[in-house]
């Protein structure tokens, strides 16, 4: 790796000193939670920052607390097994804990955040291998003639990556809210807005600026008679980023769906939220049928690529399984 | 969006009263400002119960802090990525990735590492279990479960392989891990039995045989004679060498895939302080003799001389994208680096072509002067071809003609152990410590490769991570330390990344196959026709031919096998080099010309399998017919296959596949000294490093059988050209044939000497030296095997599961039951991921690659591995050491075949490119009706 320096922040205010006396030396920055992801671009020297800000040594961002409203706030840094763990999390909010556990290995959830987890670079092969392209300064996409098997067959262009998160579908599904942090203060973003589509900037997945963080989520109160789940296809059983993956949220009502929330992984630049499947179960019964129709809805208007289309059929059997399995009787 | 400004105040008052406290690490010593770059730091951790207080620079990774600066070389780097485990350390009783921490990030708190646990019960199920082969993995298997003993006493199967899936085991499909781990909960403390209980599945050690008798040491399960260094962190590989004034290495590596080095400036990097030497092209022109090979003929020494294709060190024109272009020597591993960025290297970029069949036609671009077909052993360009009969009456005769073309992908060793290179110069002597299987055939290659005698040379292995092929002879690694050495005049040490060792060593040959295949409408053979084209990359480093053709009975057949130049990472040696791929190839051919048969796959291969080699010559021993018998029955063929393939209703599909193999067990020359002292205690020298099959014990069993002394009266000493004689190198599966030959000749005059003069008495001692060359006369030798398969594929998620796997073997006389039973697991599960997920993906525009690594190649894990139950059929042919035939290769090699026949028969759909992914299968069967 190249040369740089670490800082330790005392807390999120030492941590945007930190931010404004690097800007001020000229200095780049990067700012991490657990760590592991970022070290591996910088050993490539996918990135080479100045300053490397490690968010890990503040203290009490790591934690879930009661919200007022009913709700939860989560610390951004919280790692991923605290998260899967956290007993409000499985019992309320169950999507977010299957996909938190369901991220990589063991020993990247003892570190891993989620705040580093949803603001993860994309791991698309022509960006890890250090091609310049659109979201390094560069000007395109190579995969969109090359090989774009795990690329997006929604929301593309010009950039084609899928984002890489788990966390981020259950978080759009969820209706969280981010807060965000940085130099020149603080702002609270609803998760379906937090991410960016290439369309608006290649070059970044989020709308978070230099030196912002990602401090804390907060999900509103989880109401009654909801469930949830996060269903991932992924190849081998650990580490692999999703190929497909379904965070679905169904309120219901004995055995009629009163809303849902269906949101993609995998598949988009973003995560990618399904309001017409969402809309086609409210009201109805998810049978089997329903479950179907449901799959066939959520892949009208893909797009897929000259290697991805397999992505269409799996998709549509992602919704309608993950559906089926939701509310299935015994 | 608001926005509004933070004050300390507001913040803490914010963070209110937690409603969960998350498992939080003591504080972090926060630091008051940030140090310039390069500058060190001091921090105070407790490793394995200590204070260490020291020195690091920010950019030090843990691993590098334990490793380098505090000595604890029992944790290891496999990939310094985070993508395979090997590095798993306890962070405040925690599992995580040391190479993926900053050290500095450890201030103030506690890690454990192997060397902390002592004498540790689960290290002794280890042991028992002979979890461990090459050992290269353990410390972070050791780790990852201690962790979740800690938590969970009595863990379940499942619990230890969710506990363990982020530690990848190349060696040993996983099975004996998971079940020392739960044996350790079973049996918390105190000393048990050796007996492998086996969770779930009802494995005994005893090997079902037959007809061959009992031996006092040999055939009983025996752990192996360095399980507990591998277990304790002890086993010094390449990469624990410290040296003092060692200096570290990094090479330069093409992005071209084919370009003429126009010019080189190492100006800036040379000037850079801590740099000691830089090396190219421009100053070094070693060949690399064993790097390029007419013909592909590894271990003839004569035709590496005339070879025309020559490979040096650093080439130029550069043809792969990873070609070694520059080196640099310095005093650590990060200013090496910083270096290599120094360098400018102007580049002509030429045209380039990556696929074998392109690579043929007109107006591809040439590769080599001659054309891109590789050159055979007489330098001439023809391909590999093989005849007997005459195809055109065979199809002539035939009742059905059947033609198809199968593809299997690059494929990577994907070995542990990355490869590494320690040389240091002592005046003209050179002394490496590389991870070769073959000392004495490294120690021969450097000698020949850099001018200088083979005395002048000694080669030293004393523990290797596994390489399944890729670390007999010497590599370029070898070559460009010795080098850097010499003109630094200081002990080097080059380490390859994980993604170097992907494209800058080799792997397996990918390959393109056309079978004609006629019969009768019996099923009976007639004619086979293989055409096949195998990607060499540029250098010809191994046959490339495909094997499988040898495996039928019938009157007449054809193969015409191009090995073809390309600019790819190279391909050489893994695993059976020419056979699973054409194994597969041709048993999915076969298994699928029975199927429009309406035959039973079974009843196919026992009315068309080999029964004397090329149809003519007998084979030494045979029992291909009860490998394949046995095996149907006891995995239950007729229940689990499926007449109709892809019958089964609704998503979720079952079906089973089978595969056999004939493989090479043929005898040759090796050498073993036995010496004796007055006390009667015995040393076995033998030129093995022991690559993870168990070869020292294996050494060590067949010596104490034959002097008929127990295993505790001997030494093995191995690994240091120095001190241990000739072998054959630990590849192609002939070490315990051709070694352990020589330890049962050697071991036979020494017994002789000791009949004619007693034992010896004082300082004296008594040395018998043997070098046989065996060989066998007017018949062939072969090892036979069967593989059943059951998988179940979802068909919408085109998920495939391996539910059943049945691997039967006739290793002639099993030497250790223990090391034997891992040794089958391993290749199988190897051969799962060839053909369900491991390629090498490669970018065409640019020539460049783009799934090296472990996460790239989608390596198995512990949740991927099914339970592999295994059955060894013994004979004893007379032959070799007590009868034993070879076994390393054995089970990789049928492997991808039984699977792929399996995934046949469950979808109905012929899955002819390796690998099977789920992009394929879901490919293949969307659209099809899906009856729920």
């Amino acid at each position: 790796m190249r040369a740089f320096t670490n800082a330790s922040p005392r807390d999120v205010s030492h941590a945007m000193t930190l931010v404004t006396d690097a800007r001020k030396a000229n200095r780049t920055v990067a700012l991490a939670g657990g760590g592991s992801d970022l070290l591996g671009m910088m050993k490539e020297r996918l990135v080479t920052p100045d300053v490397f800000i490690s968010l890990k040594s503040i203290q009490g961002l790591d934690q879930v607390k009661p919200a007022p409203g009913g709700g939860v706030t989560i610390g951004g840094l919280i790692t991923l097994d605290a998260l899967a763990h956290a007993a409000v999390i499985r019992e309320r909010y169950t999507v977010l804990a299957e996909a938190a556990e369901s991220v990589a290995t063991p020993q990247i959830r003892n570190v891993g955040t989620l705040a580093g987890n949803i603001c993860q670079r994309p791991w698309c092969w022509y960006y890890r291998n250090g091609f310049k392209c659109l979201k390094n300064g560069g000007n395109t996409c190579y995969s969109v003639t090359g090989e774009n098997e795990f690329h997006a067959i929604f929301g593309g262009g010009p950039s084609y990556i899928v984002h890489p998160s788990d966390t981020a579908p259950a978080l759009v599904a969820l209706d969280a809210t981010f807060r965000i942090v940085g130099p020149a203060g603080e702002r609270n973003v609803p998760a379906g807005e937090f991410f960016t589509l290439p369309a608006a900037d290649a070059s970044r997945e989020n709308v978070l600026k230099d030196g912002e963080m990602l401090a804390s989520i907060t999900l509103p109160s989880a109401r009654k008679n909801v469930r949830s789940t996060y269903h991932k296809v992924l190849d081998r059983e650990a580490w692999t980023h999703a190929v497909v993956s379904a965070a679905i949220l169904l309120e219901m009502e004995k055995d009629t769906c009163r809303s849902a929330r269906v949101v993609l992984g995998g598949v988009a630049p973003i995560p990618w939220r399904l309001p017409e499947v969402e809309k086609l179960l409210v009201g109805q019964r998810v049978t089997p049928d329903m479950a179907a129709k449901a799959g066939e809805a959520a892949v009208s208007g893909a797009r897929p690529l000259a290697k991805n289309g397999y992505k269409v059929p799996l998709t549509r059997a992602v919704v309608a399984r993950t559906l089926s399995g939701m509310t299935r009787e015994g | 969006m608001a926005t509004r400004r933070v004050s300390r105040r507001q913040f803490l008052e914010g963070t209110g009263t937690a409603l969960t406290v998350a498992a939080v690490a003591p504080a972090l010593r926060a630091q008051p400002s940030p140090s310039a770059p390069g500058t060190r730091t001091s921090i105070t951790l407790t490793v394995n119960g200590s204070k260490r207080t020291l020195e690091v620079e920010d950019r030090w990774t843990l691993v590098e802090a334990l490793r380098d600066h505090i000595g604890l070389t029992g944790t290891k780097i496999g990939c310094d990525r985070g993508e395979c485990g090997a590095c798993t350390v306890l962070l405040d009783g925690k599992p995580v990735y040391s190479c993926s921490q900053l050290a500095i990030w450890a201030d103030g708190r506690a890690v454990q590492t192997v060397e902390g646990l002592l004498n540790d019960p689960l290290q002794r199920e280890f042991v028992a279990h002979d979890a461990p082969q090459c050992g290269y993995c353990t410390s972070g298997q050791l780790m990852s479960a201690k962790a979740l003993l800690n938590t969970t006493p009595h863990p379940t199967a499942d619990q230890a392989r969710a506990a363990m899936t982020g530690n990848i085991c190349r060696c040993s499909g996983y099975n004996h891990y998971v079940d020392a781990v739960v044996a350790a909960g079973n049996n918390a403390g105190g000393p048990r039995a050796f007996q492998a209980s086996g969770s779930g599945s009802a494995e005994s050690l005893a090997v079902q045989t037959s007809t061959i008798g009992a031996l006092t040491t040999i055939g009983h399960a025996t752990h192996r004679i360095d399980a507990v260094e591998r277990t304790t962190g002890k086993a010094t590989y390449s990469g624990d060498v410290m040296l003092p004034g060692m200096l570290y290495a990094r090479v330069l590596r093409s992005p071209h895939p084919h370009a003429r080095i126009v010019r080189i400036d190492a100006s800036k990097a040379l000037a850079l302080p801590g740099v000691k030497a830089v090396v190219s092209n421009e100053n070094c022109k070693v060949v690399w003799g064993a790097g390029s090979i007419s013909g592909g003929a590894q271990y003839n020494e004569e035709i590496k001389k005339i070879t025309k294709h020559r490979r040096y060190a650093f080439n130029n024109p550069v043809r792969f994208v990873g070609e070694p272009v520059a080196a640099v020597a310095a005093v650590d591993r990060h200013t090496a680096e910083e270096a290599l960025q120094l360098i400018a290297v102007d580049y002509e970029p030429l045209p380039f072509v990556l696929d074998p069949e392109e690579a043929l036609k007109p107006g591809a671009p040439q590769i080599w002067p001659e054309g891109n077909l590789s050159p055979n052993a007489r330098n001439e360009n023809v391909p590999i071809g093989a005849k007997r009969g005459n195809v055109d009456d065979g199809f002539a005769a035939s009742d059905r003609v059947f033609e198809d073309r199968y593809s299997t992908s690059f494929v990577h060793n994907a070995q542990m152990e990355p490869r590494v290179c320690v040389a240091a110069w002592d005046a003209d002597k050179l002394t490496v410590y590389t991870p070769t299987g073959g000392v004495a055939n490294c120690r021969t290659d450097m000698a020949r490769d850099l001018g200088i005698p083979p005395e002048k040379v000694r080669v030293v292995c004393r523990y290797m991570g596994g390489n399944f092929g890729n670390k007999n002879q010497n590599q370029d690694a070898d070559l460009i330390a010795a080098v850097l050495a010499k003109n630094a005049g200081a002990p080097v040490k080059l380490e390859l990344s994980r993604k170097e060792d992907f494209i800058g060593v080799h792997g397996r040959w990918p390959t393109a196959q056309y079978y004609k295949v006629g019969v009768k409408s019996d099923g009976t053979l007639q004619a086979i026709q293989l055409r096949g084209y195998s990607g060499m990359g540029p250098y010809r480093k191994n046959t490339g031919n495909i094997a499988g053709v040898e495996l039928y009975q019938c009157p007449h057949i054809e193969t015409s096998i191009s090995p073809v130049y390309t600019n790819r990472t190279v391909s050489a040696n893994f695993r059976g080099p020419e056979f699973p791929q054409g194994f597969f190839g041709i048993q999915s051919m076969m298994d699928d010309v029975a199927a429009k048969l309406n035959m039973d796959p079974v009843e196919f291969i026992l009315k068309n399998m080999t029964r004397k080699a090329g149809d003519q010559t007998p084979y030494t021993s045979y029992s291909l017919d009860e490998c394949i018998r046995r095996g149907a029955e006891a995995f239950e063929w007729k229940k689990r296959w499926r007449s109709r393939p892809g019958s089964d209703s609704g998503p979720i599909k079952r079906g089973a596949g089978v595969s056999f193999m004939a493989f090479r067990a043929g005898l040759g020359r090796s050498s073993a000294v036995i010496r004796v002292d007055a006390k009667g205690r015995y040393a076995v020298h033998v030129g093995v490093t022991d690559v993870g099959g168990g070869a020292k014990t294996t050494m060590g069993l067949i010596a104490a059988e034959e002097l008929g002394v127990p295993l505790s009266q001997l030494d093995v000493v191995w690994g240091d050209t120095d001190r241990c004689p000739y072998s054959v190198g630990e590849s192609g599966s002939r070490t315990t044939i051709m070694t352990g030959y020589a330890v049962v000749e050697a071991a036979r005059d020494l017994k002789k000497q000791i009949a004619e003069k007693g034992l010896p008495t004082g300082d004296n001692v008594l040395i018998a030296s043997a070098n046989p060359n065996p060989t066998v006369q007017g018949k062939v030798r072969s090892t036979f095997g069967a593989h059943f398969v059951e998988v179940e594929v979802d068909a919408e998620l085109g998920r495939v599961r391996v539910t059943k796997y049945l691997a039967v073997h006739d290793c002639g006389r099993i030497m250790n039951p223990l090391t034997a039973r891992s040794q089958i697991k391993g290749g199988a599960t190897m051969g799962i991921g060839m053909a369900l997920h491991e390629d090498l993906v490669y970018d065409r525009r640019s020539g460049s690659p783009l799934s090296a690594g472990y996460y790239g190649a989608r390596v198995a894990t512990h949740r991927d591995a099914p339970e592999i139950e295994v059955i060894f059929i013994e004979s004893d042919d007379g032959l070799g050491p007590f009868g034993a035939k070879s076994m390393g290769e054995s089970s990789k090699v049928p492997s991808p075949a039984a699977v792929a026949n399996a995934v046949f028969n469950a979808i109905g759909v012929r899955m002819k490119d390796l690998p099977i992914t789920r992009e394929k299968i879901v490919a293949a069967l969307a659209g099809r009706e899906v009856r729920a």
